[in-house]
């Protein structure tokens, strides 16, 4: 009788057993035609083995994946971080010991017998992270400029510490920058001097933030060098050196977008004015 | 008809309804992408208009159509009132809604996707609810079609299901499976991204989910016209249907070789490997062999007739046929096209010869030709046959119908095998323009021009149904002509369960799906392969550049 269905899986039935055998010899039929024979030749190369053509055959091959462009190397402007570390390094520093490395640096960056044309910074006074922040550039690479790459790379990473204390223990040239802003006149849009207007106020038309509010006088940025009284020449030519891209050392780079928007002769005055801060603050004193 | 009148006359109606339009879209669409100047020359019209004329002649015409031949079916074949009318009522609605929703967002121009969809491309969200809705509603039919077949086989135990029911409740499965798919594609990747629950779309995914339905969908569309072959077309010659068990195995077959086939879609989809695009293509033969047992059938069928009505020798029944008759013409007709769209389709499916031509012309010109030719002048043929017993009123006229019935058939001829050539020569598919004066294509302009000639000498077919339709739905009440299907030479008293019912089929087939879609669809969980979507366009081009 056929009030029912038999069992879809019992043999014993002649359907059943015709369904389920013409299944299996299709599925058997067309995978080994497919996942061995098909999928083993290839056009221009020898055929592959039978574990090779069933990946094959299941679409897995070596560049299975999502479609990827090769990636540059990334690039970064320096391989300082201003971690807990880095500054506990720093503040380790043994100004005493720093003294004794720092003679090799006294030649140039020490009164002017080497110096003439004033294109070597003065350190005297110099904050320590601004220090061994351009030395562990220089030692990367980062930074490029003469000799101090390979002096750089003689120094080790504790020796930079030291010399670094050891700059900024000195009274000198430069002057100690507090971070501490004091309301003045004349540092506003109208000031007619460009220097000291870029200084202070910047260009907010074109996107230029005023320089001292990261170094100084007044505002202060960790890793950011003082200015005030650091030769004229050597602030200018760096500034260059920013706009053309040769130096990119800056951790985001922030100096590229601003020197890039000054003419020379705002360069200039900029410089010159830096250059003029240490006498005219000390004659304020 | 009990009370499946009045429901398949509306669903009838609203395929026909739409029929019309979509076939005077396909006609400007050939105008447009031929050399002659087309009227409204825009490439982002003719986008839209493709999307339109697919999705209502793909998505619209056949789901009305076979929901409300499925009712009939039931009512007439089981001879006794269909259980669960106001559930058919509302799937209507549902599907009329749907309907209208993506008509709407289409010719907004906000939803030029194609109706085959095409993500990440993406268009207006109410275009896939809209989509999402047809066919959800016509999974009411399908749970109609198995209710009253079930509850049939239960109030008659031991009895064999009429063949007209069985092979009405096949189509119904074969959709619910077909359908799982694009429904998988819909609720799973696009309504989600439509929401804004998602900002990426894993196309690969979304093609491969939407080919479980690409493939078998057709099959949907062809099974009216096969059961039309084999319960409508020996009655209508006035002989007896061959065999009635080789009816209920090509049924079954369909059911089983229609689904596990949709990778033949995706044979230029780098994602699938080379075994599961072999392993389908292998399955797509199979799909030949029901289709094959059916062209023996009707013919043994029509030859039983034929020597019935007094022809004699090798050839003389096929000329005793009753010619006159518009279902025995159509048959006639879908055969021969049957045999030209089948050696096209053997081309298709082929893993190797497909890349000859995949995406050119000869696609389209295929489906064309055999569900537009041969699936659809049986449909012509199913309306004839019908009108009378669902309106009482006489088919005005019959001579009338086969004007139809030859411009149809030889529209489709004059359309699809130019556009089969061209497709050979190179031409791509879906494209708005072409440089005609470009020494590579000047040699398809004559071929251009003829396609254009068959589509309006389809439109003009197209017209004359409904002039036909429309007449007799106005005439006067005069028949009682009952819905009378073929018998079998031998009729069956006693058939085995197993055909007699879809238990088995459905577990084999279920296991076809696990074997053949589990990895292909689980593979892209692992592949990573989402992008952006990007939305419909319109692209700005100067008037009269072609």
């Amino acid at each position: 009788m056929m009030q029912r269905d038999p069992p879809a899986l019992e043999l014993d039935n002649p359907w059943p057993r015709i369904g389920w055998i013409s299944f299996a010899v299709i599925m058997i039929t067309s995978s080994l035609l497919g996942f061995v024979v098909l999928s083993r030749y290839q056009a221009n190369s020898e055929p592959l083995d039978i574990w090779g053509a069933i990946c094959r055959g299941l679409g897995i091959s070596a560049d299975t994946g999502a479609a990827a462009s090769p990636r540059p190397p990334v690039r970064t402007p320096t391989d300082l971080a201003w971690t807990q570390a880095t500054l506990d390094r720093i503040r380790a520093g043994n100004a005493e010991r720093g003294g004794f490395v720092a003679m090799n640096c006294s030649a140039c960056h020490e009164g002017s017998a080497a110096n003439p044309s004033h294109l070597i910074p003065t350190l005297d006074g110099m904050e320590a992270e601004a220090v061994f922040k351009q030395l562990a550039d220089y030692r990367s690479g980062k930074r490029s400029w003469g000799v101090m790459n390979a002096i750089a790379k003689a120094l080790s990473v504790e020796d930079a510490a030291d010399v670094a204390a050891h700059f900024a223990s000195r009274a000198g040239k430069l002057q100690a920058n507090s971070g501490e802003r004091i309301p003045q006149g004349g540092r506003g849009f109208r000031q007619t001097d460009v220097g000291a207007r870029l200084v202070f106020a910047g260009d907010p038309q074109r996107g230029i933030a005023p320089c001292s509010s990261c170094h100084g006088p007044g505002g202060y940025k960790i890793g950011a060098p003082v200015l005030a009284g650091q030769y004229p020449a050597y602030i200018e030519r760096q500034l260059a050196a920013f706009a053309q891209g040769i130096r990119h050392n800056d951790i985001y780079e922030q100096m590229r977008a601003i020197a890039r928007q000054l003419t020379p002769d705002e360069m200039k005055a900029v410089a010159e004015f830096y250059g003029a801060q240490q006498r005219q603050l000390a004659s304020r004193d | 008809m009990y009370n499946s009148r009045w429901l398949a006359l509306a669903h009838y109606w609203v395929a026909f309804a739409v029929f019309l339009p979509a076939a005077a879209l396909g006609a400007w669409q050939m105008l447009m992408r031929s050399p002659l100047p087309a009227p409204l020359d825009d490439p982002n019209l003719y986008y839209a208009s493709v999307t339109l004329h697919g999705t209502a002649m793909a998505y619209v015409v056949t789901t009305f159509f076979a929901m409300g031949f499925g009712y009939a079916v039931t009512a007439t074949s089981l001879g006794r009132p269909i259980r669960g009318v106001t559930a058919a009522w509302i799937g209507f609605a549902i599907c009329l809604t749907g309907t209208l929703m993506a008509v709407v967002a289409i010719l907004s121009g906000q939803a030029s996707v194609l109706y085959t969809f095409y993500p990440p491309l993406f268009g207006s969200g109410w275009y896939y609810g809209g989509a999402t809705l047809l066919i959800g509603g016509s999974m009411i039919w399908v749970v109609l079609m198995v209710v009253n077949m079930a509850a049939w086989k239960r109030d008659n135990p031991g009895r064999p299901v009429p063949l007209a029911m069985f092979a009405t409740t096949a189509t119904a499965l074969l959709w619910a499976w077909a359908a799982s798919g694009v429904e998988l594609e819909m609720i799973g990747i696009v309504l989600p991204q439509v929401f804004g629950f998602t900002t990426q779309i894993d196309a690969g995914l979304a093609r491969m989910l939407f080919s479980v339905t690409l493939h078998a969908i057709v099959y949907f569309w062809l099974m009216p016209a096969y059961i039309a072959f084999y319960t409508l077309v020996p009655q209508a010659a006035g002989g007896r249907l061959y065999s009635d068990t080789m009816g209920r195995l090509t049924f079954i077959m369909f059911l089983l070789f229609s689904i596990p086939v949709g990778i033949h879609h995706l044979f230029a989809d780098p994602e699938i490997g080379v075994g599961f695009k072999y392993l389908q293509s292998f399955l797509t033969f199979l799909v030949a062999l029901p289709t094959l047992l059916t062209v023996f059938s009707i013919c043994a069928s029509l030859e039983i007739a034929g020597r019935h009505r007094g022809g004699r020798g090798l050839l003389g029944w096929i000329a005793a046929l009753p010619w006159d008759e518009p279902m025995i013409l159509a048959v006639g007709l879908s055969l021969v096209m049957l045999g030209f769209g089948g050696g096209g389709g053997l081309i298709n499916m082929a893993y190797s010869m497909n890349s000859m031509v995949h995406n050119t012309a000869w696609i389209p010109a295929h489906f064309h030709l055999m569900f537009g030719g041969a699936v659809v002048i049986m449909y012509f043929a199913i309306a004839y046959e019908m009108w009378p017993r669902i309106t009482g009123k006489a088919l005005r006229s019959k001579r009338l119908a086969r004007w139809q019935l030859w411009l149809w058939f030889w529209g489709m001829f004059i359309t699809t095998i130019p556009w089969h050539i061209t497709g050979l020569m190179g031409q791509p598919r879906r494209v708005a323009i072409f440089d005609f004066s470009d020494p590579l294509l000047a040699p398809m302009v004559p071929l251009a021009v003829m396609s254009v000639i068959g589509g309006f000498v389809l439109l003009a077919s197209a017209i004359l149904l409904i002039v036909v339709l429309v007449r007799s739905q106005v005439g006067d009440a005069v028949l009682q002509a009952p819905m009378r299907y073929a018998l079998a030479v031998n009729p069956p008293v006693r058939v085995p369960a197993s055909l007699n019912g879809f238990a088995l089929w459905n577990t084999i087939l279920l296991m076809f799906m696990i074997l053949q879609y589990g990895y292909p669809i689980g593979q892209f969980f692992v592949l990573k392969s989402k992008v952006p979507v990007y939305e419909v366009t319109r692209q700005a081009t100067a008037a009269g550049v072609r």
